[in-house]
């Protein structure tokens, strides 16, 4: 009944995982936490080659296309445009590898 | 000069082979390890290339291997008044 070896339905045979289709509040709070951690480095960065007078083409397109953890909406912290879900939207944590690929945009018109 | 130090804090296994390759091309092979590299465009393309697995920060002067192990030493919570040896030869 208890224990490691009970009988539940992904224990008792055949491929069941079960994945909740939206992000619990701790998973949240570490989406935005890594969300920031990137934001710090590429300030970082951004800052370090400033006081030199340098720059680069990927630092400036990352700094006017993809917007801060602040500036972002919940609905784009939390969930991903796909375009095979009812409604264009499935939470985050679907996208393989997720918590180390920045995905902050959607596509145009959505 | 100014350097960035970067410092690995998440693995790069399963991600595409160019992060991969960046990470090996910086010297970082394994996590928590530290590199440091002068602040050059060339070096801030590759930090961005893997900007979700390293923390940086810029600093003036580079630490070598032997000073950074120094650094993580802990506290003992002594410190040593007289060497035995030297209260012999009094």
């Amino acid at each position: 009944m208890f224990g490691p070896f009970r009988l539940t339905n992904p224990l008792s045979g055949g491929l069941l995982w079960k994945i909740p289709w939206r992000l619990s509040s701790h998973q949240k709070y570490r989406q935005r936490q890594r969300l920031r951690r990137v934001d710090n480095v590429v300030a970082t960065i951004d800052s370090a080659l400033a006081k030199q007078g340098l720059s680069t083409r990927k630092l400036e397109r990352w700094k006017t296309e993809m917007p801060t953890e602040q500036e972002m909406l919940p609905k784009d912290k939390y969930t991903v445009f796909d375009r095979k879900v009812k409604k264009y939207r499935k939470g985050i944590h679907k996208v393989p590898k997720w918590t180390r690929v920045s995905q902050r945009v959607n596509p145009p018109g959505f | 000069m100014p350097y960035f130090r970067i410092t690995l804090l998440r693995s790069a296994i399963g991600l595409p082979t160019k992060s991969t390759g960046v990470l090996k091309a910086l010297g970082l092979r394994k996590r928590m390890a530290t590199v440091y590299y002068p602040v050059t465009p060339d070096v801030a393309g590759q930090i961005l290339r893997v900007k979700e697995l390293v923390d940086v920060a810029e600093v003036d002067e580079p630490l070598t291997r032997a000073e950074m192990k120094e650094r993580r030493r802990p506290d003992p919570g002594y410190f040593v008044e007289k060497r035995g040896g030297a209260l012999k030869k009094l």
